[in-house]
């Protein structure tokens, strides 16, 4: 399952920008490839990122994988429901299962991200 | 000498192949629930159908099916297959009866674990072998190069060779005749239920008086079958069931649909992993062997290393093992609850001071706990407090200073504490 109007990584994290801010999380594609989610490490509101630096990382009971920032910015706001329900991210990936928001400071990033209509190319060759 | 030095060790070195589906692949892909296929040991196995905490649970209430065709069968014949069996193995052939199942190892002449397995004795010069699938390949030539006698069998002794020669074959190998076998294994209270559903009364009755490393050749659901009493989950009841692998998918569909009204559930590795971690069964290249090189012993087998017997292959490196050995491998449950971070292999364990005592070895998620089994040194005991300090996982974890790895008796301060509970959980 591929959301529209979001822009994509080859890494499987997702952005949905709404003026200066993007919202995180990673995709349906990689909550299947990881499998039941238990514990997610946040990063500290105020960290600033560098497009492809590491962001979080989620844990399953099987792999622990990287998430890696789409966009250069700041951290401005992780979602801390994950803490007591790190399954929000197998249940509702593009919704309730969010990672953080990061105020982009370089539009730049942006241009080498996929959209969707890409991703679903993209993950075809995987 | 080919495959071996003078340390006894034997050098194989495997050729990779590209991985295939088990017999049971297209049964797979069919699943209602879109299992998550992996290469494992070279097939392409399900992880998982519905989640790994769901199939766990299954096999722990009622039942779950498992597709272990993956796993080697190999079939030992002839005249001398029990003096054969009984240098080449640890445990003691003479032991079992027909009808009768044994757990035990194969050493190389250094008296490192090729393997672990179980040997099925189906008549007085007839047995089976069950050997993991990743080391199916090494056993086949390790065997090969003993009936060649191309291979050092005793260290102290560089030319001894076995005196016994019988036939073996690879009971998966559709050419090698039509008995052919391979192992579907039906775990859980429900297995015998489910089974009941599918045998005649005589059979049925066979079954319920099997016990526990017992078996019985019938037919189940028109397919002939070695029903075997044992298992890799550590419940009271549980079947393997060896058919020819034509029959494989025919028993596969069958028991799924006449479990389903029992709560049977397809359960893939994930789950195979968990169910055997709780239990506290070891794993080839975790529990056994692998980095630590774990002997029997340390991983609580000594009971199959029968040291009085006259000869077997490693017999040396065992007696001085058994006296020397100081880790074991224990049991530990820690908190598991969501939001907290998993225990994962290689982790350090400390006891209550802090110091590291050794390393977990495997990990799995059950229920609200984690079950962990661990190399540790052997005067840690039941009830003892043990915490795990989490390695680095990520390059800002190693950044903050996390290590990435740690040595014995370094003095860390624990991220999660569990305690040391009995080896064997029961059910």
């Amino acid at each position: 399952m591929i959301a529209e109007g979001l822009l994509y990584t080859k890494e499987n994290e997702w952005a949905k920008v709404e003026g200066q801010t993007a919202t995180i999380g990673i995709t349906d594609y990689a909550q299947e490839q990881l499998g039941e989610i238990t514990f997610v490490e946040m990063p500290a509101i105020g960290k600033n990122v560098k497009q492809k630096d590491e962001l979080a990382v989620v844990e399953s009971s099987k792999a622990a994988s990287d998430v890696y920032s789409p966009v250069t910015g700041k951290v401005t706001e992780v979602n801390s429901k994950l803490e007591s329900n790190p399954e929000l991210i197998n249940n509702d990936c593009y919704g309730s299962g969010w990672i953080c928001k990061v105020k982009i400071t370089d539009e730049r990033t942006m241009e080498n991200l996929m959209d969707s209509k890409q991703y679903e190319e993209y993950l075809k060759g995987l | 000498m080919a495959g071996a030095g003078s340390s006894g060790k034997f050098a194989f070195n495997q050729i990779r192949k590209p991985p295939s589906g088990s017999v049971l692949y297209e049964e797979h892909l069919k699943s209602t629930n879109k299992p998550h296929i992996a290469d494992f040991a070279g097939y392409l196995m399900p992880l998982w159908y519905s989640s790994i905490s769901a199939e766990h649970r299954a096999v722990r209430q009622t039942a779950g099916l498992f597709d272990c065709t993956h796993m080697g069968v190999l079939e030992v014949i002839g005249p001398t297959a029990a003096e054969f069996l009984n240098a080449v193995t640890t445990n003691e052939i003479n032991n079992i009866s027909i009808g009768g199942a044994q757990y035990g190892y194969i050493l190389d002449a250094g008296g490192d674990v090729l393997d672990d397995i179980i040997i099925y004795k189906r008549a007085e010069n007839k047995f089976i072998m069950v050997v993991n699938a990743a080391n199916e390949p090494k056993i086949k030539e390790w065997l090969k190069k003993l009936i060649n006698d191309n291979v050092i069998i005793d260290i102290d002794n560089p030319d001894r060779k076995l005196e016994y020669k019988p036939v073996i074959r690879d009971m998966r190998d559709t050419g090698s005749g039509s008995d052919c076998r391979v192992d579907i294994a039906l775990q859980g209270p429900a297995s015998i239920n489910i089974l009941s559903t599918l045998v005649n009364r005589e059979v049925q009755s066979r079954i319920e008086n099997l016990i526990s490393f017992h078996f019985a050749e019938a037919i189940i659901a028109d397919i002939e079958c070695i029903i075997s009493r044992t298992g890799y989950t550590g419940g009271k009841i549980g079947f393997e069931l060896f058919v020819h692998p034509e029959n494989a998918p025919q028993l596969w569909r069958r028991l799924l649909q006449n479990g389903e009204s029992f709560g049977l559930l397809a359960c893939g590795l994930g789950a195979r992993d968990s169910l055997r971690i709780e239990a506290g069964l070891p794993l080839y290249g975790h529990e056994l062997a692998g980095p630590f090189n774990i002997s029997p012993f340390e991983a609580g087998y000594g009971w199959a290393v029968k040291l009085e017997k006259d000869f077997f292959i490693g017999k040396a490196a065992m007696q001085a093992k058994a006296k020397t050995y100081d880790m074991k491998v224990v049991r530990v449950e820690l908190p598991g609850e969501k939001g907290i971070r998993p225990v994962r292999q290689n982790d350090a364990t400390l006891d209550s001071t802090g110091k590291c005592l050794g390393w977990v070895l495997s990990c799995a998620k059950t229920g609200e706990k984690q079950s962990a089994l661990c190399f540790m040194n052997r005067a840690v005991k039941e009830n003892d407090a043990v915490g795990v300090y989490y390695l680095a996982r990520s390059q800002s974890q190693i950044a903050n200073g996390r290590k990435e790895q740690v040595e014995k008796n370094a003095v860390l301060e624990a991220d999660i504490v569990g305690r040391v509970v009995s080896r064997f959980a029961k059910f």
